[in-house]
């Protein structure tokens, strides 16, 4: 989950990385008590890439000016995202752009410093052109140091450049962040920095014990017009709009083998879920058959869903629990409608006697995921 | 892995949270020697009588050694547990805790590689030998004692190739969940090694998921360095592209250095097509869905 720009400046500001002063514009009257001295860059608040080529970054030299500017970018939705805020910023001048970031890297697990003498626009910053250092051990400022050689800065330069990168580290730990990017760094001869744009990305995970960053981001959501419909059941995933299956499954693996296995029988899912239970951790037997009745619910207000797949396994299902879970879906249909034909699979502790507390030509049973897939697909081809 | 017999000692961390009560119950019924819990603040009670500690430091003075820790904790509390587990001396820990956040994961790592420790997960099922002991949630009924080793990454798509090779008439010499995380202790390359080199293995699944470069790196490895048959199976060929990658992923796909650096395949890193590609190069034999994999299992060992 990504901060706004203005947002990632202000914590930029928190650890002392240098920020241009500026002043957030929600309303056009606040241009007319703009403390910011022209000429100003305008800056469509959206947390995604690209937006200059989109017109969400305008210039002004007056108010008259920056009034239609801002206007301009408040009517502008970029990638589904209408921005509630315009930053007013200082515009700066700089000899050259530099690319800075940490970022946690999977495969060496660990974060990893990366820095590019060719900043700016993406398509100047190409995978050859970024250094990196790992962040082996505990960080210290030599780390840094050793980033800002390799891409071949000397002096004033590279003493501002590695001060800079510390302090993103600093953020980063502090925050527990997935990645902290500065992109431009504006370069004076002289040595100077400036962080023009920047991108702080959170990790969800660590949200909890950062209620600082929590109420930031609840700050920016509320200006999305999409956000992923996530609620406690597990994250819908809609696939094709034609489709005319819906999985329901425990476990992202499990969900993703179960969705391959059906498109391989020539089944067309429109939608997945999965309701949890990977590690089988807080998911108790309980909890995992009150999701699968809302998550059967969810997945079959698609209108096009005809046949709802049920790949559940584990220690512990609860065998009266899941047919209470599965009598209710069917009972919750109005008698009048067609309700989507379930075919149930579920393993592990007595589900296999499920199949016998639930009487309903609505609801077939099935041992094996093979099975499931195909009697999916047949009883489309009954219909 | 041959540390893991029935007399291994085993400690459970977070005994009274729902997850370690729970699995220490099944653990102990398997047969596991659960020899105590830590849960702060409710030391000197049981639990499934199993003795309860304060601190692990007083559990290890009280029952002896203890060979392995399994963490069951709040994820925030999570690298408390394994570092005062290495504190105490232990130095295999499995964490079953599902979303400890990463960056608690790398001040582990770092410690652990110092110190030597095994760190399986976290986010994993464990590891369960059928018919010696169960280290974790891996439902027992859906294995049987035999000759295949199992590797995965998550919970339930791993119990779902046990079951499935289970009723083929393969039993299974391991299983073992990596974990699914971004960042996780042990790797399915140190595992690899471990089951190439031990005798009650003659095959192996390995189970891959879409996300990070495991499977590519182990397509590598086992050709190069591993003599067992191995047959593997990966998840999410058809899953929608966006999932893949958080902007993260993208960056450091294309970064230098890379395995992935340059050319048009930078994108398709990690995605289950990739590490399909890989594993074909390899000359490893690719299960479509995982009811091919006893035939293949079958086949490979046939061979030999």
């Amino acid at each position: 989950m990504d901060l706004l720009e203005y947002q990632a400046k202000e914590l930029f500001d928190e650890v002392g990385i240098p920020v241009l002063p500026s002043q957030k514009i929600s309303d056009l009257q606040d241009l007319k008590e703009l403390r910011i001295p022209y000429p100003v860059v305008l800056k469509s608040q959206v947390p995604v890439g690209e937006r200059k080529q989109a017109g969400g970054i305008r210039f002004a030299s007056n108010t008259i000016d920056a009034v239609a500017a801002a206007r301009a970018i408040l009517h502008c939705s970029i990638q589904g995202y209408s921005p509630k805020v315009v930053l007013a910023e200082a515009q700066y001048d700089r000899d050259r752009e530099f690319y800075l970031a940490v970022v946690l890297d999977r495969n060496a697990r660990r974060p990893v410093l990366l820095g590019s003498i060719h900043g700016g626009s993406r398509t100047d910053l190409t995978a050859e052109s970024i250094e990196q250092v790992i962040v082996r051990h505990q960080f210290s400022p030599f780390y840094a140091r050793q980033l800002a050689i390799k891409m071949g800065l000397t002096g004033e330069t590279m003493a501002s450049v590695s001060t800079t990168l510390e302090k993103m580290y600093r953020l980063f730990a502090r925050y527990d962040l997935d990645l902290v990017e500065i992109n431009p760094l504006g370069i004076r001869s002289n040595g100077e920095v400036m962080a023009l744009d920047g991108k702080v990305s959170v990790n969800e995970r660590a949200l909890g014990r950062h209620p600082d960053l929590a109420k930031r981001l609840s700050d920016c959501s509320r200006q999305r017009e999409i956000h992923p419909t996530a609620d406690n059941v597990g994250d819908l995933e809609t696939i094709e709009r034609d489709g005319n299956i819906a999985i329901v499954s425990n476990g992202t693996g499990l969900t993703l083998a179960t969705l391959d296995t059906l498109y391989q029988a020539g089944g067309r899912p429109a939608s997945f879920l999965n309701i949890g239970g990977d590690a089988a951790t807080r998911t108790t037997p309980e909890m995992l058959c009150d999701r699968l009745e809302r998550s059967l619910e969810r997945v079959t207000q698609h209108p096009n869903v005809e046949v709802v797949l049920v790949n559940l396994l584990g220690n512990g299902i609860s065998r009266d629990r899941l047919s209470q879970a599965i009598s209710n879906y069917i009972a919750g249909r109005s008698p009048s409608s067609r309700p989507p034909h379930l075919v149930v699979r579920a393993v592990g502790g007595q589900t296999e006697e499920v199949a016998t507390g639930v009487t309903s030509h609505h609801v077939s049973f099935v041992r094996t995921l093979d099975d499931a897939v195909l009697r999916a697909v047949s009883v489309l081809a009954r219909v | 892995m041959m540390s893991f017999t029935p007399k291994t000692t085993v400690l459970v961390q977070g005994i009274a949270e729902p997850l370690g009560s729970t699995h220490a119950a099944l653990m102990k019924d398997y047969g596991t020697r659960v020899v105590a819990g830590v849960s702060p603040g409710l030391g000197g009670q049981t639990l499934h009588d199993i003795p309860v500690f304060d601190l692990v430091e007083q559990a290890r003075h009280q029952v002896g050694t203890i060979d392995i820790a399994t963490i069951c904790v709040h994820p925030y509390q999570a690298l408390d547990a394994a570092l005062e587990a290495i504190a105490a001396g232990i130095r295999q820990l499995i964490i079953l805790t599902e979303g400890m956040p990463p960056l608690d994961m790398v001040r582990l790592l770092r410690k652990a590689e110092y110190t030597e420790t095994l760190v399986v997960g976290p986010s994993c099922p464990g590891i369960i030998v059928p018919g010696k002991i169960l280290l974790g949630t891996h439902p027992a009924e859906f294995y049987t004692p035999g000759s295949v080793g199992l590797l995965g990454r998550s919970g339930t798509l791993t119990y779902e190739i046990a079951l499935t090779l289970t009723k083929a008439g393969l039993g299974q010499s391991i299983g073992v969940g990596i974990g699914s995380d971004a960042i996780v202790g042990s790797s399915f390359l140190q595992w690899l090694q471990i089951l190439d080199e031990d005798e009650n293995t003659d095959a192996i699944v390995l189970v891959g998921e879409t996300g990070g470069e495991g499977e590519e790196a182990a397509a590598d490895y086992i050709r190069e360095a591993i003599d067992t048959p191995v047959v593997v199976y990966v998840a999410g060929r058809y899953a929608p592209k966006h999932r893949l990658f958080g902007h993260t992923e993208i960056l450091l796909a294309s970064r230098p250095n890379g395995r992935s650096t340059g050319s048009a395949t930078t994108t398709s890193t990690g995605t289950a097509q990739r590490k399909v590609e890989a594993f074909i190069q390899a000359k490893i034999p690719v299960a479509d869905r995982p009811s091919e994999i006893p035939r293949l299992i079958k086949k490979a060992l046939g061979k030999r």
